[in-house]
C-alpha cells in the first residue's frame, strides 16, 4: 500500500485540528465546552479513518463504531453526568498560562519525537510512510495530552474527558499499526471505552451525592 | 519449543467463560425471584469454571494443549492452573458471600436490594478472568484484562458510602489509565509479529503463535514495547510503583470481593504480564535483571507499607503488593525454577490471601470493627477464626511445613542459582518482616482477654457456611506444605510453558 492514494493535505489538516481539539478540551475549563471540544475531536477521529478507509476498506467498520461510541454515546454520558451543576470544573492543580506552557510543550516534544523516531514506534515499513508518520506523532501527542489531563486536573468529570483523549491517541494509532485487526477485537476496544466512561461517571454520580463535590482532591477518606 | 505437542480440539476453554456469563445474565433475569436464588445461580457459574478447570489440568498434565474455534482460546498447562484456582477460590467466595453479604455487623443498610446485581457481577468478574487465561488473542488478553476491572469496579463501590465510592473511583480511574499502556503494548506486539512477514495475517494476533517470530523484532521497538505492558499489566498486578489502587480497593471492597481482588484478581494480571513479557525474554535475557529488581523493590515496599497499618484489611492489602513481589522475582527470572518458584508461590498465595481476607471478613462481621487497635481476645470468642488466621500468617510468612515454605524456598534457590545473591538476601528480609506484621496482627486481634470491640456479649464465631470456606483453604495450606508434590505435574507443565532462558 503507498500513500499515493491518500489525501496527505486533508490527513495533515485533519490531523493537526486533532490537536488542536485536544488542548481545547484539556484547558477549557466549562465542561460542557471541553465535551464539544471532545466531540469534535470524536468527528475528526472518524473523518481521519474514513480518509485512510480508502485505503484500507475494513476502516469503514472501524469508522462507524467510532462514530457510535465516540461521537455519539461517549458524549451524551458526559453532558448528563455534568447536567446543570457547577459547569465550571475545580480549580487544576497548574493555573491557565502554565497549563498552556505545558501543553504546548508536550505538543512540539512529543510530536517531533515521534515524528523522527517513528521507527520505535513502527516496525511496519508502511507505517514509516510519511503520512502514517504524521498519524503516529499526533497519536502520541494526543495520548500525552490527556495523560496531562488526568494528571494535572482536579475535576473528576475533567480526568474522565482527559481519559478519553488519551483513548483516542491509541485508537488513532492503530490505523496505522493494526490496520488489519479483526472486527471483533476493534469492537471489543471500543465498547470497553464507552463501559469505562459509564461506570466511571456512575461512580462520579455517588461521589458527588456523598462527598458534595467532584473534586477529587476531597477523596480523602483513605490514607496511608 | 513445544513443537511437537498434541493438539487437542475442546469446548472447555469456551465453557468455562460462557457459563459464568449466562449464569450472571439469569442471575439478572431473576430479580424479582426469591433472593436465595442469585447465589445459586452464580455458585452454578463458577462450578462450571472450576470443573472447565479440572479438565483442562487433566488434559494438559498429560501433555495436550486444548483450542477453540481455530485457536483464537488455547489452553496450555499453565492457563489450565489459572482457571482451576479461579474457579476453586471463586466457588469458595460465593459460598462465602451468602452469609457474610446478608448479616452481621458490618452497618451497610439496605443493600439486600442491589445483591442481585453484585452476585450478576460476581458471575461476570469470574467469567472475564477465565476468559483471559484462556484466550490466545494477544488484543482480546487486553480486552479481558480491562473487562474484569469494569465487571468488578461496582463491587469495589458495592457499599456505596463515602469510603467505598473513593475506593472505586480510583480503582476504576487508575487501572484503566494503566491498562491503555497495555493496549499499547499489545498492539505493538501484533504490529511486530505482522512486519516480520513470518505468519499470515490472523496469526500475528496469536500469542503461540509470536512466540516463535520474537527474536525477529527490531530491538529498538520491543523495548518500549516491553516498557508498556510492565507499566500496564504491572499495574493491575499492583506491581509497586503502581499499586496505590491496590491497598484501597481490596480494602473497602466487601469481603468476598476482597478475597477474588487479591486472591486471583491480580494473579490473572501477573499472568497476563508473565504471557506477553516472556515473548522477549530469549532475544533480551537482561530483562530478567529489571524484573528481579521490580519485583524485590514491590515485595520490600509493600510489606514496609503493611508495617504501619491499623486497618486489618488495609494490612492484608498491602501484604498482597509485598506477595505479587515474590511472584513477579520468580517469574520474571525465567528460568524453570525460577518459573515454578514463582507459580507455587501464586497458587499459595491465592490460598492463603483468600484465607486471610474470609478472616478479616469474619472479624469485621462479628465485631462490625475493622482496626486492630480495637480489637484484642477474640480468640476465645471464634476459634475457628482465630485458628484460620493464626495458620494463614504462618503460611504467608513462609513458617515450616506450611506451603508459603515451600514455594519461598524455591524462590530462594532460584535466584542463588542464578546468581542474584541480592535478591535472595532481599526475599529473606521481606520474609522475616511478614512474619513480623503478620503474627503481631494476629496476637493482637486473637490472643488474651476480649477487649475493644470483641466485649460485646453478642460477638460469637461466624456462620458454618463462613468458616467452612476457611477451613477447607486452611487445609490446603497445610496440604501443599507437607505435600508439595501433589501439584508437581501441573506446576511442571506450567513452569515449561514460561521458562525461556537458562538453567
Amino acid at each position: 500500500m503507498t500513500d499515493d492514494a491518500l489525501n496527505v493535505a486533508l490527513i495533515e489538516t485533519l490531523c493537526m485540528c486533532m490537536v488542536i481539539t485536544s488542548v481545547s478540551a484539556v484547558e477549557t475549563r466549562r465542561l460542557r465546552l471541553a465535551t464539544v471540544a471532545y466531540v469534535v475531536q470524536a468527528l475528526l477521529l472518524v473523518g481521519l479513518l474514513l480518509t485512510f478507509a480508502t485505503v484500507n476498506p475494513a476502516l469503514y467498520g472501524w469508522a462507524v463504531v467510532a462514530l457510535l461510541t465516540k461521537a455519539v454515546l461517549t458524549p451524551y454520558f458526559l453532558l448528563r453526568a455534568i447536567g446543570r451543576a457547577d459547569v465550571r470544573e475545580q480549580q487544576p492543580l497548574i493555573g491557565f498560562a502554565p497549563s498552556v506552557l505545558v501543553a504546548a510543550l508536550l505538543m512540539t516534544g512529543f510530536y517531533r519525537l515521534t515524528h523522527v523516531h517513528v521507527e520505535l514506534l513502527a516496525p511496519g515499513a508502511m507505517a514509516q510512510q510519511e503520512v502514517f508518520r504524521t498519524n503516529l506523532a499526533v497519536a502520541s501527542t494526543v495520548f500525552a495530552l490527556g495523560l496531562f489531563c488526568v494528571l494535572t486536573r482536579r475535576d473528576a468529570v475533567k480526568t474522565v474527558i482527559g481519559l478519553c483523549l488519551l483513548e483516542n491517541g491509541v485508537h488513532l494509532s492503530l490505523v496505522s499499526l493494526a490496520p488489519e485487526l479483526p472486527e471483533t477485537a476493534l469492537f471489543g476496544v471500543a465498547t470497553e471505552v464507552v463501559v469505562t466512561v459509564y461506570l466511571l461517571l456512575y461512580v462520579i454520580g455517588g461521589v458527588r451525592e456523598q462527598f458534595g463535590t467532584t473534586d477529587t482532591f476531597s477523596l480523602k477518606e483513605l490514607q496511608g | 519449543m513445544n513443537d511437537e505437542v498434541l493438539t487437542v480440539s475442546s469446548l472447555a476453554p469456551a465453557l468455562a467463560f460462557l457459563v459464568p456469563v449466562v449464569a450472571g445474565v439469569l442471575v439478572l433475569l431473576l430479580r424479582r425471584g426469591p433472593a436465595r436464588a442469585w447465589p445459586v445461580v452464580a455458585g452454578v457459574g463458577a462450578a462450571a469454571v472450576l470443573l472447565a478447570g479440572v479438565r483442562m489440568v487433566t488434559a494438559t498434565i498429560g501433555g495436550a494443549v486444548l483450542v477453540t474455534w481455530g485457536g483464537e482460546l488455547r489452553v496450555d498447562a499453565l492457563s489450565a492452573l489459572l482457571v482451576a484456582l479461579i474457579g476453586g477460590i471463586g466457588v469458595l467466595a460465593l459460598l462465602y458471600a451468602v452469609r457474610s453479604m446478608t448479616g452481621g455487623s458490618g452497618g451497610h443498610e439496605g443493600r439486600e436490594r442491589r445483591l442481585c446485581l453484585f452476585y450478576a457481577l460476581l458471575s461476570w468478574f469470574l467469567a472475564t478472568m477465565a476468559w483471559g487465561c484462556v484466550t490466545n488473542n494477544i488484543i482480546m488478553l487486553y480486552v479481558a484484562v480491562e473487562a474484569t476491572t469494569l465487571t468488578s469496579g461496582l463491587l469495589v463501590a458495592f457499599y456505596w458510602d463515602r469510603r467505598g465510592l473513593e475506593a472505586g473511583y480510583k480503582y476504576l480511574m487508575l487501572l484503566t489509565i494503566g491498562i491503555t499502556f497495555a493496549l499499547f503494548g499489545c498492539v505493538l506486539i501484533y504490529a511486530m509479529a505482522a512486519a516480520t512477514g513470518e505468519l499470515a495475517g490472523g496469526d500475528a494476533l496469536l500469542i503461540s503463535e509470536v512466540r516463535g517470530v520474537a527474536h525477529l523484532f527490531p530491538a529498538g521497538t520491543a523495548l518500549v514495547t516491553v516498557a508498556f505492558l510492565v507499566v500496564g499489566f504491572g499495574t493491575k498486578a499492583g506491581i509497586a510503583p503502581f499499586h496505590p489502587w491496590l491497598p484501597d480497593a481490596h480494602a473497602e471492597a466487601p469481603p468476598p470481593v476482597s478475597v477474588l481482588l487479591s486472591g486471583v484478581m491480580i494473579k490473572m494480571a501477573a499472568y497476563a504480564l508473565a504471557r506477553t513479557v516472556t515473548i522477549f525474554y530469549p532475544g533480551w535475557p537482561t530483562l530478567t535483571v529489571f524484573a528481579v529488581a521490580l519485583g524485590s523493590f514491590t515485595m520490600l515496599l509493600g510489606i514496609v507499607a503493611a508495617m504501619g497499618q491499623d486497618d486489618l484489611k488495609r494490612l492484608l492489602a498491602y501484604s498482597s503488593v509485598s506477595q505479587i513481589g515474590y511472584v513477579v522475582v520468580g517469574l520474571g527470572l525465567g528460568t524453570y525454577l525460577g518459573c515454578y518458584g514463582g507459580l507455587f508461590h501464586l497458587v499459595n498465595h491465592a490460598v492463603v490471601k483468600a484465607l486471610l481476607f474470609m478472616c478479616a471478613g469474619a472479624v469485621v462481621y462479628a465485631t462490625g470493627a475493622r482496626r486492630i487497635s480495637e480489637l484484642g481476645g477474640l480468640g476465645r470468642r471464634m476459634p475457628v477464626t482465630a485458628f484460620c488466621f493464626v495458620l494463614g500468617a504462618l503460611t504467608i510468612a513462609g513458617f515450616p511445613p506450611l506451603s508459603g515454605f515451600a514455594s519461598k524456598l524455591t524462590i530462594y534457590l532460584a535466584l542463588a542459582r542464578s546468581g542474584m545473591w541480592w535478591a535472595a538476601a532481599l526475599a529473606v528480609a521481606a520474609s522475616i518482616l511478614t512474619m513480623v506484621v503478620l503474627v503481631r496482627a494476629a496476637t493482637a486481634v486473637f490472643w488474651g482477654s476480649p477487649r475493644g470491640a470483641a466485649e460485646g456479649a453478642a460477638v460469637r464465631e461466624v456462620p458454618g457456611l463462613m468458616w467452612a470456606p476457611m477451613a477447607v483453604l486452611a487445609a490446603a495450606c497445610v496440604l501443599l506444605g507437607v505435600w508439595p508434590q501433589a501439584i508437581y505435574p501441573l506446576l511442571d507443565g506450567a513452569a515449561r510453558v514460561l521458562a525461556t532462558v537458562g538453567r
